[in-house]
């Protein structure tokens, strides 16, 4: 029961996130392309722990970790790139 | 039983943050401004992956996993926040407007132009003066 919540989870999260890729495509400023890239990293966090239990390899989440560091780090170089026209 | 129990919880927790983050999808396609967008962002994202996490760590019940997992919604709830407060402020600095008929006016870089248009005026006064 709970394999098959979860493949439906998954499933879900995809249709979710190609839903936010058309804010992504349509959005009148950068700032809204921003906006819906983060929501599209979350779902992809989710969908990562979910597959590492449903795979029970572990070492997925690892992978997780480091990929909301990395895209909190990314934004942040597109907002200050944004804000002061250079980053470093 | 114990442990259809804990699944039963676990996909109840599931669906609560399925259903918090497809809010925050279609408040991100409906709503018509970028503050407005940025509100949904911020709070159905946050609240949706924290229900989510909590459900995995029923799932997982290893005390190593739930550590990591926790580490991960504690980044999750502090990098959320910070994003939607530099977004807000470099909208406001570079003057996005906002939607129609609303309570407040984007007022920062049209009061910057008219401080600069009367610092303008005033040193062409004084040249004509002198």
């Amino acid at each position: 029961m709970i394999t098959t919540v979860l493949y439906s989870m998954v499933v879900g999260l995809v249709i979710i996130s190609l839903v936010a890729i058309l804010r992504a495509y349509s959005g009148p400023s950068a700032l809204d392309r921003v906006v819906a890239m983060n929501v599209i990293t979350t779902n992809v966090v989710m969908i990562i722990l979910i597959f590492a239990y449903i795979d029970r390899s572990y070492y997925y989440i690892d992978v997780a970790f480091v990929f909301v560091i990395g895209a909190f780090i990314a934004t942040l170089c597109i907002l200050k790139l944004l804000r002061e026209g250079h980053i470093i | 039983m114990n442990k259809m129990v804990l699944q039963y919880t676990a996909v109840f927790f599931l669906f609560g943050g399925f259903f918090f983050l497809l809010v925050g999808v279609v408040g991100l396609l409906r709503l018509p401004d970028l503050y407005t967008r940025m509100h949904a962002m911020g709070k159905c994202d946050t609240l949706g992956a924290g229900l989510m996490l909590i459900a995995l760590m029923l799932l997982i019940g290893d005390v190593t996993n739930i550590t990591k997992l926790f580490l991960i919604g504690v980044m999750i709830a502090t990098i959320n926040p910070i994003i939607t407060h530099l977004i807000a402020k470099i909208a406001y600095n570079r003057g996005t407007p906002m939607a129609e008929g609303s309570f407040l006016i984007n007022d920062y870089v049209a009061a910057q132009r008219r401080r600069r248009r009367s610092m303008v005026q005033e040193v062409k006064k004084g040249d004509d003066s002198s």
